[in-house]
């Protein structure tokens, strides 16, 4: 299973942390970021989220990303996988999972990753709200 | 027929095919997600922008062949692909 995906479909957070550390068995930490779909935003209730990306450069940013975040960090092995469809509130949106010898790298490399994903990847959300839709230009 | 062929070849030279295309809120304003435009001569990225509408001081991500670019002097070559997008909002 390839460990960076943009794809529609959910994911299992036990099957991507079990891939994960299937890599190596000297991880002695693994942190993971889930990023799930809210029911409101600024005040304003979503009833869902419509994901758009540009395919193939979405696809070689997250890449670079990995490879990256695996020359920055003393870790052993990342995945991201990120959904890239209509979602309600309370699905999974993306996961980030790192593993490494020690806990410390693992923090801080899942956490670099999920917050340059929102600035180098070319995905973008659309909420639907009652009062209309509208694109989210902020990355929070 | 000789001096025909050779303006045509000439003319030919000149057009330059690229893709451009468009993402997110900027899709919508454009009307559309994609289209093929025919550069006669040089067009620059700023050229291209301002060719369109679109304010080249606004939040933009400009990629070209799918690698992000800043320098809005870049000249647009033959087959290129320009993307013009909004600020990221992935995660």
């Amino acid at each position: 299973m390839n460990g960076v995906r943009i794809q529609q479909e959910d994911f299992s957070i036990e099957a991507e942390v079990d891939a994960l550390r299937s890599v190596s068995k000297c991880m002695g930490g693994i942190a993971t970021f889930l990023g799930c779909a809210r029911d409101f935003s600024e005040g304003r209730d979503v009833s869902a989220i419509t994901f758009e990306q540009y395919a193939g450069m979405a696809a070689q940013a997250m890449q670079a990303l990995r490879t990256e975040a695996m020359e920055r960090f003393d870790i052993i092995e990342a995945r991201i996988v990120h959904r890239v469809t209509t979602v309600y509130a309370g699905d999974q949106i993306v996961l980030i999972a790192v593993g490494a010898e020690h806990r410390g790298p693992a923090f801080e490399a899942c956490e670099w990753i999920i917050d340059t994903l929102k600035q180098r990847v070319p995905i973008w959300k659309k909420e639907v709200t009652p009062e209309g839709d509208s694109w989210v230009t902020e990355h929070p | 027929m000789i001096i025909s062929q050779f303006v045509s070849i000439r003319v030919y030279s000149w057009l330059n095919m690229v893709k451009v295309l468009f993402f997110g809120l900027i899709a919508e304003q454009q009307g559309r997600r994609e289209y093929e435009l025919v550069v006669n001569g040089e067009l620059t990225l700023t050229e291209l922008l301002a060719s369109l509408d679109i304010d080249s001081e606004a939040p933009l991500i400009l990629a070209l062949n799918q690698q992000q670019v800043d320098d809005l002097a870049m000249v647009i070559s033959d087959g290129d692909e320009v993307a013009i997008m909004p600020p990221f909002s992935g995660g």
